[in-house]
């Protein structure tokens, strides 16, 4: 029959389609995959960290947490992102770490240290029979190490001779955040091992942040990555592929490990068999054996899936939390206020006086002049309905913030500084000071010029966009027409740092390090973010030029109450010029299931500071 | 045939150029780069960053990158992703498999049920049934993908019947082999419908309309007063003939296999293809999206071919030849 051809075309690719489904169901997991080699678990440390501040619990329960947004690199050199570090925070540990209750610097992997009397020398005693969670011993070696990727610099494959970029200055072999963000002026600390515990760093000034800076750079493993740090492959090392396909390879000192990722589905990771920390009956902890991370695409189905039950342990956005409340009673979780976030929100107006590449200046000389007026930037902040925007954006779940300084880092937090409560009166005031006059309610400058600006803010922040409509309408209230333009994230980054053609922006700034001086960029005036006018070949106004000059004593000096009064004037002087107007600061809030024992929330840990002592009943 | 199959490959070669030229470009005018985001960080030394860009060549202008990046591509290098530090091709290799996968599972769910519905409709024509799947199938298509997915999210969360994303569950390592297959099924299945619905729905009209087209050939008279059964008339002759049309409809499904799930990927989280290209896109992680284009625009040159040669090998009045 000549319909038999007709046939085969056509049940043919049927069949073949049907057995690749069937062969793709399973298809992935079909490759032979290296085997997980079993554990070598030692002893209990000799100097085991004793954790008696809890009651003891029961061992094995897991932790079902969501994340937003997949990882890109395990690799600590290379990673760039939040989601990235919290994941490599989970599995590599450092010398010292900060009580999460008083913010101060208390020892971690070293059990002390000591600093010379020139304050130039640090010297770290490790805790004695540490093992890395692959049961390979942990010493001084693993440190030095550590801070030899960061310096290593490129040579000639050839001749060994040091290879030198444009500036003269040696080009270094692992480019990495720490390679610059670690050196003091332009100079590299200076690290020894004085014998297997006990390990001395030298900085080449006197240097306050480096206990807190340095001390806190996670240790890399040096019989794992010894071999790529020669040949050259450092920074492709512990890539998604090795967390897919031999995530045992990833070896740290912190409570767990990973024990499998498959990207864009979750992470996997378990309790460290070797972990140095201890209950009170001398048992290993965590009490967790598997912290279970599904990712998700963003933090709002994050929320979902707490509010409905499915997750432990969640942080939750402000605009989120009326209705993930809600649940609290039906899926046994418990919704707390954290008080106020680190993130900050302000406003800037442009002051840069530099000219584009055509010869026009990027603010126009008229506008410039009333930017860099104090008066001008007090009449704006003067003018600012704050408690609006806490009612109207953010139903009350925010708190004004007067300064640099958000309250939250209650140590810094300097009080006594130059406040600016909504005072339309004040604002008029200060306005017909500089000269400025009212005709029809509109407000038009000494040169007969109507008072307006355009603000640039990123339109994918929706509290972001509402605050800066708050803002146009105080503005208009004082008589000024405000143009709001709502930009990519990508476009505002490059107008404020590349192109400078904007007149006032509003963003915020979240995170950052707990100590002033990681803020020296945004605040000295040659930093990269010192967001009105960044690096300045010399500061452009006297407060300016007080700034730096109290900064690098923030820096010099290792006293903590002259670090306190120095960094006071600082917030005092930007509460005065009002450079940055800031708004408001937004509250924190965390969820997490009652099941869980041992919760001890913290402002500046959160819900997980403790996670080597949670613990919960294992049910069946 | 060969030589035709070979001037197809060919016209390839400046189509692949000219789109990677053209992405290049628009690149290089989109606001920011790779390393925007990481500028908007405070602790981000300003050294660092320039020796990133540096190193990536970003402070370079984009057709001396796009010189550069062809040289690797000649040499099999598609170049490493910036955030991933990967060779593209392994990081797509890592997600290949769950797209194809869905395609393959969208593409048998679509055909399956729309080559009989779209016969039954015109067998049955102007009956009820035939009323019915018409006003569904208008319905499917004016729904978009993406909203389908969203009503998929919404009926998952409620009912809790269907896993929300990911492809497989939690214990899916401790499962057995049956158990693997089940579970792998069963996420499958929402995805499955997001995609497959709409190509239901136009399958199923063309094949119907294929169908009445075929009814009316002079044969089916033919065959209809040579005294053959209506059934065997219909299903034998008709459908066989009916059909043809629709395999170069296979073919374009094909060029989709791979890039045409993006949107159902991210709307329900299935980490395939689609959502590392989204976000390479967002990143500007110029390498992937480079390679991703590049993968699409193959698939859809491929998929042309194998529509034509499947053609060519159904209907015996097609001949493919290269050009004398």
């Amino acid at each position: 029959m000549p319909c038999y051809r007709h046939h085969n075309i056509r049940s043919c690719p049927l069949v073949v389609i049907l057995a690749l489904v069937v062969f793709g169901l399973l298809g992935c997991e079909s490759e032979p995959r290296p085997v997980r080699p079993e554990a070598v678990v030692q002893a209990v440390p000799v100097d085991a960290l004793v954790v008696d501040a809890f009651t003891d619990g029961e061992f094995g329960a897991h932790i079902i947490e969501t994340v937003a947004g997949d990882v890109a690199t395990v690799n600590p050199l290379v990673n760039e992102s939040v989601g990235g570090s919290v994941v490599i925070g989970r599995i590599l540990d450092s010398l010292i770490s900060l009580d999460p209750k008083s913010g101060e610097v208390i020892p971690n992997l070293a059990k002390s240290w000591e600093i010379s009397e020139d304050r130039m020398q640090y010297t770290f005693y490790i805790r004695e029979g540490v093992y890395w969670s692959d049961g390979h011993p942990f010493t001084a070696e693993d440190v030095v190490f550590t801070w030899q990727t960061f310096f290593a610099k490129k040579r000639d494959p050839d001749t060994g001779e040091l290879l030198l970029g444009d500036d003269g200055r040696p080009l270094y072999r692992y480019n990495s955040r720490s390679t610059f963000g670690q050196q003091i002026n332009g100079q590299e600390p200076q690290v020894e091992m004085i014998d297997d515990y006990t390990v001395r760093f030298t900085t080449p000034e006197v240097y306050a942040p480096f206990l807190l800076f340095g001390g806190g750079e996670e240790i890399l493993p040096k019989h794992i990555l010894y071999e790529s740090y020669q040949d050259g492959t450092l920074l492709d090392q512990w890539s998604v592929e090795t967390a897919i396909n031999e995530p045992w390879k990833i070896v740290g000192l912190n409570m767990f490990v990973l024990e499998s990722y498959r990207p864009g589905e979750r992470m996997v990771f378990a309790r460290n068999p070797n972990y140095w920390k201890v209950n009170s009956q001398g048992q290993r902890l965590p009490y967790v054996d598997r912290i279970i991370s599904k990712i998700v695409q963003d933090a709002n189905s994050s929320n979902v899936a707490f509010a409905q039950g499915q997750t432990d342990f969640e942080s939750i956005g402000p605009d989120n939390v009326a209705w993930v409340r809600r649940g609290e009673e039906r899926f046994d979780y418990t919704v707390l206020d954290m008080g106020p976030s680190n993130t900050t929100n302000f406003i800037w107006f442009n002051l840069n006086p530099g000219t584009n590449s055509e010869g026009q200046p990027y603010i126009a000389p008229y506008k410039f002049e009333w930017f860099s007026d104090k008066r001008f930037r007090q009449a704006i902040s003067y003018g600012i309905n704050r408690e609006g925007i806490i009612r109207g954006v953010f139903f009350n779940r925010a708190d004004i913030l007067n300064g640099y300084v958000s309250p939250k880092r209650k140590f810094w937090y300097n009080d006594d500084i130059r406040k600016y409560p909504y005072q339309v009166q004040k604002s008029r005031e200060l306005f017909r000071e500089m000269g400025f006059e009212y005709r029809d309610e509109q407000l038009f400058d000494g040169g007969g010029r109507r008072v307006e600006f355009s603000l640039i803010t990123n339109s994918n922040n929706g509290l972001r966009v509402e605050m800066a409509t708050v803002f146009k309408e105080n503005m208009a209230a004082l008589g000024i027409e405000v143009e709001l333009q709502f930009l990519d994230f990508n476009t505002i980054v490059t107008k404020i740092s590349d192109a400078f053609e904007y007149e006032a922006c509003m963003l915020g700034l979240g995170g950052g390090a707990p100590d002033p001086y990681a803020g020296k960029d945004i605040l000295m005036s040659g930093g990269r973010m010192h967001f009105w006018y960044p690096q300045q070949q010399a500061p452009a106004t006297e407060w300016e030029a007080r700034i730096d000059e109290l900064m690098r004593e923030v820096g010099r000096h290792t006293d903590v109450d002259t670090r306190k009064k120095y960094f006071n004037e600082v917030q005092a002087i930007l509460a005065e010029q009002q450079p940055f107007i800031f708004l408001v600061s937004a509250k924190d809030y965390a969820g997490y299931r009652n099941r869980w024992r041992n919760v001890e929330p913290t402002p500046l840990g959160g819900l997980t500071w403790n996670t080597e002592s949670l613990w919960a009943e294992v049910s069946e | 045939m060969i030589a035709f199959i070979i001037r197809r490959l060919l016209t390839l070669i400046p189509l692949l150029l000219g789109i990677t030229m053209l992405v290049f470009l628009l690149m290089s005018l989109a606001p920011g780069d790779f390393l925007t985001p990481v500028k908007a960080q405070r602790d981000v030394p300003a050294e660092l960053i320039q020796a990133i860009e540096t190193e990536f060549g970003l402070d370079q202008p984009w057709y001396v990158q796009y010189y550069k990046w062809l040289g690797n591509v000649l040499q099999g290098n598609l170049g490493h992703s910036w955030a991933y530090k990967l060779p593209v091709s392994d990081l797509i290799g890592q997600r290949i498999w769950a797209t194809f996968l869905l395609s393959v599972c969208a593409f048998v769910f679509s055909w399956a049920i729309a080559i009989p519905l779209g016969v039954l409709a015109a067998v049955y024509k102007d009956s009820i049934f035939d009323r019915i799947s018409a006003a569904m199938a208008y319905a499917a298509l004016s729904i978009p993908e993406f909203f389908l997915a969203l009503l998929l999210v919404f009926f998952a969360a409620q009912t809790g019947w269907f896993p929300l994303g990911g492809a497989t569950s939690i214990d899916y390592d401790y499962l057995s082999f049956g158990g693997k297959f089940i579970d792998r099924a069963h996420h499958l299945i929402l995805p499955t419908l997001a995609l497959g619905i709409g190509s239901v729905a136009s399958i199923m009209r063309i094949m119907r309309a294929n169908f009445l087209d075929t009814i009316r050939a002079g044969f089916v008279t033919t065959a209809r007063a040579k005294g053959l059964r209506e059934r065997i008339v219909m299903f034998k002759h008709v459908l066989r003939n009916a059909i043809n049309p629709l395999v170069s409809a296979f073919g374009f499904a094909f060029s989709g296999l791979l890039s045409g799930a993006l949107m159902v990927e991210i709307v329900l989280q299935y980490p395939g293809l689609g959502q590392l290209m989204y976000q390479s896109i967002l990143r500007e992680d110029q390498f992937v999206v480079l390679a991703s284009v590049m993968l699409g625009c193959s698939m859809l040159v491929v998929g042309n071919l194998l529509a034509d040669i499947l053609l060519a090998w159904s209907d015996p009045r097609i001949r493919l030849e290269g050009k004398k």
